[in-house]
């Protein structure tokens, strides 16, 4: 991926996106443009010299150069500009998972990922201490992965109200939908499929007000330090599991996008340890008002048979 | 409420039209010698097939994959042709591609009958051309069509052949001259002009003709006559009194066999090496039209003054601010996503350089989409 000539003039380089371009093939009327955003996913804005002389701040930042444009829809934008009407914010809210607040059950494994054991036969091999979510029977255990929002400045007190500008009511989770689907914490509730890119990538549009279950306030208002991340004002929280999809509980993918590794397992006895194929994944979270993202690793595990 | 997405208003997407053209030159020594590996009978850009109705001509060994198909060659002639017979070489097949040529190009007439190619492209009346050279220029080449008033031919239409590569003799010209403003438009193919020997030559009539370019298909059509005689226009179905030899290299009867012989009593793919070996140059400007939509993408002063990047903030403080509530927010954007309806990313535009964006500022960013 080369680097712009920038010694010229200002020139925009639009290309169609794969995804734009399987729409404009498909000619069923889904490629039209309606909206536009604005990504700096470049920037680094620690560049940013605040004890600068103000024609010199940002020198760093202008300097940047810019890649030419990416064709994968998935490598575009992930960082986007925000429209706020208030100039006068000192402050914009995160998301952060927040592995504390129940414990194991959404804490990550010590592999420092969220494990998820795709079929039955690789659930029975770990019990509850060893944190590993289940993926075919995902309402038979409580683990789950929780993202709270808020801004996570100890100069707020956590008992003020978040800006209702900055309030996420809705949250976008894209998943590799080859491996996994999103389902609600307990279990229960299967989300529904947005939209499934030419990538395969599955967008999950989940809002306050149609999926509660996944979606809502966050009502703690102390510090709390042991349940919560967020340490000023509180947003929303969004929880979810994952379910297996039928491909991986049959075995598919593991040879092909993953590895083998051994892992501390209770087969046979606790402890004890086994063979086990994976695949390391990731699953994004959005916020739809902020555009505030995180990735949150994901590991498949399958007990190794052959 | 912070928002990420600006909705584009009716009059912010206008569509637009372009022509785009390139220069193509052929040079003869590819089609006739580049490539010959020291065997007068091959040539390893030149692609015969086992059919035999045409051959094709690459600009580079044509086994290779970096190889492009550039264009093709056929003979034929019409049944009416007085060189038509039962005991020619591939008499059939000439006929074959000879018809599958006009009834592309020159149509049918109210009977249903295949017009024959018309000197002058009055299909009425005048003189046809009924013994033809077909030359078929790659899309590649011609992309959307050939430019107006931009094709010319060299070839040599007398002496002989001895070996690869060109003949000595000066090169005969084929050209749209004046086509930029007079061209043909009564062919099913599309628009086309009349191909002159020299910029003198064109008349109210066209019957000086020698040819024919059909713009939009990126065809050819030469009339055959003109190697029949050292004089040009030659005339139709006339025999030659002086016939220059037309025999490819290597042929039993080189230097002795003219147009009407080797028409007859050669394949198509003998007709194509005797041609290519008298190719010169071929230039034309093929054309492109890009159709365009201009999406307006009108950032307000109050818009996309913050980041999400996660380096914008530090503890949720935002780092531009520098500590103070009041100073403006400033951000830098390098990208510009267009989106549909579901939020889905089907375009994307990059600036050369980051902007700067603060509330004093505001932009309106042009994003062009060529399809």
């Amino acid at each position: 991926m080369a680097f712009l000539d920038n010694s010229g003039d200002i020139i925009l380089d639009a290309v169609l996106t794969d995804t734009g371009r399987m729409r404009l093939a498909k000619g069923d009327g889904s490629f039209q443009i309606t909206s536009f955003a604005l990504g700096d996913d470049e920037i680094d804005y620690s560049l940013f010299n605040v004890n600068a002389a103000t024609a010199n701040q940002d020198l760093s930042i202008l300097q940047t150069p810019v890649f030419e444009a990416f064709t994968n829809n998935a490598s575009s934008m992930k960082s986007k500009l925000l429209t706020i009407a208030d100039p006068n914010l000192l402050y914009l809210p995160v998301i952060q998972i927040n592995e504390i607040y129940s414990g194991n059950n959404t804490a990550k494994h010590g592999d420092g990922v969220f494990v998820v054991a795709v079929n039955s036969d690789t659930e029975t091999k770990f019990k509850t201490n060893k944190i590993v979510m289940y993926g075919e029977n995902p309402s038979s255990e409580a683990r789950y992965v929780r993202c709270d929002q808020g801004l996570d400045t100890s100069s707020i007190s956590p008992s003020h109200a978040l800006n209702a500008a900055l309030l996420e009511t809705q949250y976008a989770i894209e998943v590799d939908n080859r491996l996994l689907s999103v389902v609600s914490s307990d279990g229960s509730t299967a989300a529904s499929v947005s939209f499934i890119d030419d990538d395969d990538i599955a967008t999950y549009y989940l809002s306050q007000a149609s999926n509660p279950s996944f979606v809502y306030d966050n009502p703690e208002t102390s510090a709390s330090a042991t349940t919560q991340v967020i340490s000023g004002p509180r947003g929303t929280i969004l929880e979810f599991k994952f379910s297996s999809s039928l491909d991986v509980i049959d075995g598919s993918y593991f040879d092909e996008l993953g590895s083998t590794k051994v892992m501390t397992d209770d087969y046979g006895a606790d402890d004890a340890s086994s063979t086990y194929k994976y695949i390391d994944t990731f699953v994004r979270i959005q916020g739809m008002t902020t555009g505030y993202s995180i990735d949150i690793p994901v590991r498949l595990i399958r007990f190794k048979t052959d | 409420m912070a928002t990420i997405y600006k909705s584009f208003a009716s009059s912010d997407a206008v569509q637009t039209r372009t022509l785009l053209h390139e220069s193509v030159p052929i040079t003869g020594s590819i089609v006739s010698g580049t490539y010959n590996i020291g065997k007068t009978t091959t040539e390893e850009n030149i692609k015969d097939f086992a059919h035999g109705m045409f051959q094709s001509v690459y600009d580079y060994p044509y086994l290779s994959s970096s190889a492009n198909h550039i264009f093709d060659i056929t003979f034929g002639y019409s049944d009416n042709s007085a060189l038509s017979g039962h005991s020619y070489s591939q008499n059939a097949k000439k006929i074959n591609i000879y018809n599958e040529f006009a009834q592309v190009l020159a149509g049918f007439d109210e009977t249903g009958a295949v017009r024959e190619f018309d000197r002058d492209g009055d299909l009425t009346t005048g003189t046809k051309m009924r013994e033809c050279i077909f030359i078929n220029f790659s899309r590649l080449l011609t992309k959307d069509e050939i430019k107006k008033g931009s094709f010319t031919m060299y070839f040599h239409s007398g002496g002989n052949v001895a070996t690869f590569g060109p003949p000595i003799s000066t090169p005969q010209t084929a050209s749209d001259f004046g086509a930029t403003t007079d061209y043909r438009i009564n062919s099913p193919a599309g628009e086309y002009a009349i191909l002159y020997t020299s910029s003198a030559t064109p008349d109210t009539t066209g019957e000086s003709g020698i040819g024919l370019i059909y713009y939009q298909a990126g065809v050819a059509v030469l009339t055959a006559s003109v190697f029949a005689k050292s004089t040009n226009p030659p005339a139709e179905g006339v025999a030659p009194a002086t016939a220059a030899d037309f025999s490819a290299p290597g042929a039993t009867l080189k230097g002795v066999n003219n147009i009407d012989a080797t028409l007859t009593g050669a394949t198509i793919s003998a007709n194509s090496d005797a041609f290519r070996h008298r190719l010169y140059s071929v230039e034309f400007d093929n054309t492109t039209e890009l159709n365009s939509s201009i999406y307006f993408c009108r950032i307000n002063h109050n818009d996309y003054n913050y980041s999400a990047n996660p380096t914008y903030t530090n503890n949720s403080k935002i780092r531009v601010k520098g500590e103070k509530r009041k100073n403006l927010p400033v951000s830098y954007p390098t990208t510009v996503g267009l989106y549909s309806a579901d939020r889905e990313l089907l375009a994307v535009a990059k600036l050369s350089e980051p902007l700067k964006k603060d509330p004093s500022t505001e932009l309106t960013l042009r994003v062009r989409l060529d399809y």
